[in-house]
């Protein structure tokens, strides 16, 4: 009988721990950069490591004077990932509405051509593009990131608004019918305000997606449409030696807008992808 | 319902989207892995030759070497971790929005940031990993001159950044094992070890299929991490099979080369997700009669 007292509280101590080690894991690692960013630059790589010194904003200071360029690339990101998540989010209720209402052999084709075109990599149709892109005239332009990032995610998008779709009972759409409404009245006024929920997850994805990419924006832009996570990895490569301290400052900048975001906005975050990722 | 013309026009903005900027493009590759070409001049066929010279060059087999071992580490452990995690989350979550925040919190962040994160810690000499291993009495990382630690570095930032992924999968999956099925286990005296094994993980199958496989075609892309932590070196010897198109194409101007490198990856894109591709299809024309 000894033994059925301690098991419990042991069970609950290991538990403990292991949620605690779970939050570490998570979280050290962007902690340990927004609290750098408030550090003198001098005590960040200081052997022991100081992590209890008086906050300074001197990083952020020197940030703007060195990487004015900085500003303006967060400018850039802003309108890039607005315009793929506007784009993203209708090009997909519109198709999962039809993927959820209607049937037919040509239209589950093309749906089953959406999933399989999920599976193409990225960095091969940069070879086809480059050459392609520059010869229209849309290189280094918003348009490109907007368009191609918002073809990734389409089709992630379209099966979350086909599940969500789903949800509602099609004898809200037949009673709009009967009263007369035109298909997009009935899309505007009935479909809509029931899926906002599904709009808020794909929005969620393509907005985490086009506000962090990296590879695109490398490859398509080189002056006036730059992302903020190239400026980023520009100050990386600077060959006189990475100035950690604007490195922090412009890091945390970048970050801690999408990571309020994902906070707020987990519950359609975990939706999406359950309904995007398992179903689908 | 049957579709109508118009329901078609509703699923062409997605549609065209998909056939203009990856479907078209990547046929396109197929088309040039066959030619030699460079930015600029004009292609001329050449038959399979990239692809044989592909299948020479040292660089290409190291690169190929390096994805599979990496995305296979990178894919299984995420796969027990996510697991462990979602175990311990489905038995009771003490103040759960605010720990499923904190677990999904590495996926908001950028590959860019993810990088200087862990290239940070990870400095040598000043690193705070590296002076935590060094008072444990564990040799540190030297990723920067060991193409082993380079690719281990690689693996942990990796997974660090994916894990919410995985974990989300298996947690939701975890959370619609009905209780009833627990309790009739226990009922016929199966420890929490055999519940596990017969109850939990046939119910979760589904989604660790699932997460597995998508894992691994996203895994296999890997790109900004290797290019931004080691641009493949030292001496090309951490390279993935993206990190070599990249240079083949925008370093070397080799284009056939990389459009052979990349038609070789869509392959065994497309072949690792075959299953599921078959499941999907299979499924979708049952729902369409």
């Amino acid at each position: 009988m000894r033994r059925r007292r301690w098991r419990p509280l042991l069970r609950r101590t290991l538990r403990g721990l292991a949620f605690i080690a779970v939050a570490v894991w998570s979280l050290f690692p962007i902690l340990f950069v927004v609290h750098a960013s408030f550090r003198p630059p001098a005590t960040i790589f200081a052997v022991p490591p100081q992590f209890m010194v008086a906050p300074t904003t001197q990083n952020y200071v020197e940030l703007a004077r060195l990487w004015p360029d900085f500003f303006g690339s967060l400018i850039n990101s802003l309108i890039i990932t607005l315009g793929a998540t506007a784009l993203t989010v209708v090009a997909s209720a519109l198709a999962g509405w039809v993927y959820a209402r209607r049937r037919g052999r040509l239209l589950t084709s093309s749906a089953f051509f959406m999933v399989l075109v999920r599976m193409f990599p990225p960095i091969v149709i940069t070879l086809p593009l480059f050459p392609a892109v520059n010869a229209a005239g849309l290189s280094d332009t918003h348009l490109v990131l907007v368009l191609l990032y918002a073809a990734f995610f389409v089709s992630l998008g379209t099966w979350i608004m086909k599940a969500f779709v789903d949800q509602v009972p099609r004898e809200f759409e037949e009673a709009a019918e009967v009263d007369g409404a035109s298909l997009f009245q009935m899309l505007r006024h009935v479909i809509v305000p029931l899926v906002i929920p599904g709009m808020i997850a794909a929005a969620v994805f393509i907005f985490i997606f086009a506000w962090n990419e990296f590879l695109f924006a490398f490859v398509f832009t080189t002056t006036r449409a730059r992302t903020a996570p190239l400026i980023i990895s520009e100050m990386l490569g600077s060959v006189t030696g990475v100035d950690w301290g604007p490195v922090f400052a412009a890091a945390t900048i970048q970050l801690v807008p999408v990571l309020l975001f994902v906070v707020l906005l987990q519950r359609h975050l975990v939706a999406g992808l359950t309904a995007g990722g398992v179903k689908g | 319902m049957r579709a109508r013309p118009i329901h078609y026009l509703l699923v062409s903005p997605a549609q065209l989207l998909l056939v203009v900027t990856i479907f078209v493009p990547s046929l396109w590759v197929g088309w040039l892995s066959l030619h030699e070409a460079s930015f600029g001049t004009e292609a001329r066929y050449v038959g399979f030759a990239n692809y044989t010279r592909l299948a020479a060059d040292p660089y290409f087999w190291r690169a190929f070497l390096n994805t599979v071992v990496i995305v296979n580490v990178i894919v299984y452990a995420e796969l027990l971790l996510g697991l462990g995690i979602a175990l311990l989350f489905a038995g009771g979550l003490p103040f759960p929005r605010l720990m499923l925040a904190i677990v999904l919190a590495p996926y908001a962040i950028s590959e860019v940031v993810v990088v200087i994160m862990w290239k940070t810690m990870f400095e040598p000499q000043v690193g705070v990993m590296q002076l935590l291993l060094a008072a444990l009495g564990i040799p540190g990382l030297e990723w920067a001159v060991n193409p082993v630690h380079g690719l281990t570095l690689i693996v942990l930032l990796a997974v660090w950044h994916h894990l919410p992924f995985t974990f989300l999968l298996l947690y939701a999956a975890l959370l619609g094992v009905p209780k009833e099925l627990h309790e009739a286990a226990k009922v016929d005296g199966a420890g929490a070890w055999r519940a596990f094994l017969h109850v939990t993980l046939p119910s979760i199958m589904p989604a660790i299929l699932v997460a597995l496989l998508f894992r691994y075609v996203f895994a296999f892309r890997l790109f900004s991490e290797p290019w931004l932590l080691t641009q493949g070196g030292p001496a090309r010897m951490t390279e993935v099979m993206a990190v070599y198109l990249y240079k083949a194409a925008f370093r070397y101007h080799e284009l056939g080369l990389a459009a052979a490198t990349g038609w070789a990856m869509l392959l065994l894109s497309l072949a690792i997700s075959v299953p599921y591709l078959r499941a999907v299809r299979r499924r979708m024309f049952a729902d369409a009669a």
